[in-house]
């Protein structure tokens, strides 16, 4: 059927339209499904264990009977990881202020974009060994195995994530602000104090969201450096049990409680990214509308 | 690739053009019109005055071309004095026909008889061809943007304002005939009228030399007799 | 202080009297003030500006005079801009750009080696051709940035907010809606925010660098408009593409090619009989 002169889509055009449309779509539920069977899976297996118990008792080392929650790994992690923001973020921000606001074009400050985007890419294993012999080896600090040296690993692996993010999220505030601000005769550390950073916070929040939920699940630095721990303890100059550790003792057990047990933390861990995600994904989303 | 404001300037030229062709107008009204005093032609005399809206016509037309063109395209700088010019001059050619017209109107007037003075006659026409000239003049003067041929024609008009007083002079020595003496007072009018048109090309020259040089300076005003060489000088 | 100095120095004489050291001459309460008709004037003299290798403004000579409207017109990439950024010390902010030679504000040299930047900037105030409210800032903390942003403790806030809104002819449009965000304005409205956000610094000089080239005919009237009141307490110097808006506001005008001042006399003349055959072809727009 024709409007007045204007030809029809071709038989031929239809078909490719269609094939088109038709491969895109398996290649989509293609993708989705290996992300579906792990979260069922997870599910499946892991939701049977979330009981109050499971939250609030340690796991403990026992041969029978119940074999304890993931207390102390839950809170264990979020204590590494705190810490491991604390460090990673801050430094993360002002390596991307450096680089944006003052070091621009330098060659300096394209070596050490190079170093960081190199960073990003190291695998977290080389971060594990790097503190084990650097910090765990040598005992700094009084102890071997200890929750901060944890966190230094995971620091490690979170800062170029953090600074990466960082560093495109203020390119994106326009340089005419900048101007604006520098033109009312402002010094350049007031600029980015009172201007650049205000605009750039939910950008930056966001990215060091998504590096902390990066730094949540990384198993190998912790291994290394934290080891692990039953008893729930607030001593980070000492061993501390984390998710991903628990994890790694209980899969390999021979007790279905215990096996279990890793599918329940496993389901939990998954659930907290979850969690932070959205939160990121709501946090920038109320800043842009 | 085409000039910028092409059509501007094109409509500009265009308006030039339709001006300065006013002029060759005003010369037709002015050959016929002394041709019909010369002969004392009324019919001739009759299709002067009626032509004139012709005159009136290009007038007008420019006019509103003018304005338009200053609403729409906003001329500046040598641009907006041509325009200003050009506003001057139209008027001026306007006010050259209504001075032809005005010598018509006055053939019938004088008599049906043949002219009696042959000086006067003589000098009437000396003047009309110097009106003449002088029109023809200012034309390429602005045309060509000569400040040279403008100041010329200052030059020129003293001559004209001269055998305007000449004839003022003669047609008081006309002598007693009532007819010759009625006939001589036309023709002082109609020199006056020529006079006038002379005055009005010295202003067309006035505006060129404001074109050019951007400067408005009236040229000096030769009608007083003392300003007069003594060769001319006439004792009033 | 600033010793042996009359405060009418006209902008063509030389100072006589020895410059104490910047941070003094930059006190403000020892700048002369600027009563009606006693403004302060800008005089530029032997200006060059690099961008890198680029020699991009060649020897420039310049006088804006006090409470008047100077516009800079010509065509792209004849240096305008870039000469009032040298007017305010902005040029210098480019990577590898830099400017050399005098630009005087009355007396005082802003090229001056120990001249706090900062400081010329409070005293030259910019606008820019993009409106640029601080998007995180309600209507009121944009006009009170100024002061915030260089540390100056003002005593009435609200009071210097209020009078810079009125003084732009804004107060009526957003006096019930003051702590809404600055970005939420239309486009005219926020390029007479951004006025008021320079004006509450109280500068001597206002900049403007085609401040309405990006709005609508109504609001580049109301800022047209504007600019006619706010000369009567600042010096104005406006870079502007658009040579009939010179046309209407400018009481001197100022043609540059190139990098090159070309002539620069009072509007009336400049539109009416030119001096320059260049300035001639580009105010008839003859330029290809």
């Amino acid at each position: 059927m024709t409007i007045s002169g204007l030809p029809a889509i071709s038989a031929r055009r239809r078909r490719t339209d269609q094939l088109v449309r038709g491969s895109l779509l398996a290649g989509f539920v293609l993708a989705l499904i290996p992300l579906v069977l792990v979260i069922y899976y997870l599910i499946y297996k892991g939701i049977s264990t979330w009981s109050w118990k499971f939250f609030s008792t340690d796991p403990n080392g026992n041969f029978l009977g119940y074999p304890g929650g993931i207390r102390s790994a839950l809170l264990g992690s979020i204590e590494i990881v705190a810490l491991a923001t604390l460090i990673s973020i801050p430094i993360g921000i002002g390596v991307a202020l450096y680089l944006v606001e003052y070091g621009k074009d330098s060659p300096f400050a394209s070596f050490v974009r190079y170093l960081t985007d190199v960073q990003t890419g190291v695998p977290s294993i080389v971060f594990g060994l790097f503190v084990y012999i650097v910090l765990v080896e040598a005992k700094v600090g009084g102890t071997g195995f200890a929750a901060w040296k944890g966190a230094v690993a995971l620091a490690l692996l979170m800062f170029p994530v953090a600074s990466r993010s960082a560093e495109v999220v203020l390119l994106l505030v326009p340089a005419s602000l900048r101007e604006a601000a520098l033109a009312l005769g402002a010094p350049r550390w007031r600029v980015v104090v009172r201007v650049v950073l205000p605009t750039a916070r939910s950008g930056l929040v966001t990215g060091s969201l998504l590096a902390v939920a990066r730094g949540m699940g990384e198993t190998a630095p912790l291994l290394f450096t934290t080891a692990g721990a039953f008893a729930l303890t607030f001593n980070l100059n000492g061993q501390m049990n984390a998710m991903p550790l628990q994890i790694y003792n209980d899969i390999l057990s021979p007790r279905t409680e215990v096996v279990n047990r890793a599918w329940g933390t496993a389901l939990v861990l998954v659930a907290l990214i979850l969690i932070l995600n959205l939160i990121a994904r709501a946090v920038s989303r109320r800043s842009t509308a | 690739m085409k000039e910028t404001r092409h059509q501007y300037r094109e409509a500009l030229k265009e308006l030039e053009r339709k001006t300065l062709a006013g002029l060759d107008l005003v010369i037709g009204q002015l050959d016929r019109a002394l041709e019909s005093v010369s002969y004392q032609d009324v019919e001739l005399a009759g299709m002067v005055v009626a032509d004139d809206d012709r005159i009136d016509g290009r007038y007008l037309e420019v006019h509103q071309e003018i304005l338009s063109l200053l609403a729409r395209q906003a001329p500046v700088a040598g641009d907006l004095r041509i325009v200003a010019a050009l506003l001057h001059t139209i008027r001026c050619v306007e006010r050259m026909g209504d001075q032809c017209v005005n010598i018509a109107k006055l053939v019938p007037l004088s008599g049906y008889e043949a002219p009696k003075d042959k000086d006067i006659l003589d000098t009437i026409e000396r003047m009309g061809r110097l009106a003449r000239w002088q029109v023809s003049q200012a034309k390429d003067a602005f045309a060509t943007r000569s400040v040279e041929l403008a100041q010329d024609l200052v030059r020129q008009d003293a001559d004209i304002n001269r055998l305007n007083r000449e004839i003022f002079k003669r047609a008081v020595e006309v002598g007693d005939d009532p007819d010759a003496r009625e006939w001589a007072m036309f023709m002082i009018l109609v020199a006056r009228c020529l006079e006038r048109v002379g005055d009005n090309t010295v202003d067309i020259a006035e505006q060129t030399v404001f074109v050019v040089t951007g400067l408005f300076r009236e040229f000096a005003d030769t009608t007083a007799p003392a300003t007069t060489p003594p060769e001319t000088a006439t004792t009033p | 202080m600033i010793p042996d100095e009359t405060t009418n120095q006209n902008a063509n004489d030389q100072p006589t009297a020895v410059r104490s050291p910047a941070p003094q001459v930059l006190d403000r309460s020892a700048r002369p003030a600027a009563r009606s008709g006693m403004g302060h004037a800008v005089q530029v003299r032997g200006l060059n500006a690099y961008y890198g290798q680029l020699h991009s403004i060649k020897a420039v000579d310049l006088d804006c005079p006090a409470n008047e409207v100077t516009a800079l017109i010509g065509p792209s990439g004849s240096g305008k801009s870039t000469v009032i950024r040298c007017i305010n010390r902005m040029h210098e902010e480019i990577p590898g750009a830099r400017a050399e030679g005098s630009v005087k504000l009355d007396d005082l040299d802003v090229y001056d080696d120990d001249i706090d930047v900062t400081a010329v900037r409070r005293l030259v105030g910019m606008v820019f051709q993009k409106p640029n409210p601080f998007p995180t800032m309600s209507i009121f903390d944009n006009v009170a940035a100024g002061l915030r942003l260089t540390g100056t403790k003002s005593d009435n806030l609200r009071e210097l907010v209020h009078r810079s809104l009125r003084g732009v002819g804004l107060w009526d449009e957003v006096k019930d809606r003051l702590n809404t965000p600055g970005i939420g304005l239309s486009g005219g409205q926020q390029q007479r925010l951004c006025i008021a956000r320079t004006v509450a610094v109280e500068p001597e000089v206002i900049l403007m660098d085609e401040p309405a080239s990006a709005l609508d005919p109504i609001s580049t009237l109301k800022i047209e408009e504007l600019i006619d009141e706010l000369k009567e307490r600042y010096t104005i110097v406006i870079v502007t593409h658009n040579m009939q808006q010179a046309a209407r506001i400018a009481d001197s005008t100022v043609f540059m090619l190139d990098g090159e001042v070309i002539e620069h006399g009072p509007t009336g003349e400049i539109f009416t009989n030119p001096k320059d055959e260049r300035t001639e072809r580009y105010v008839s727009g003859k330029f290809g």
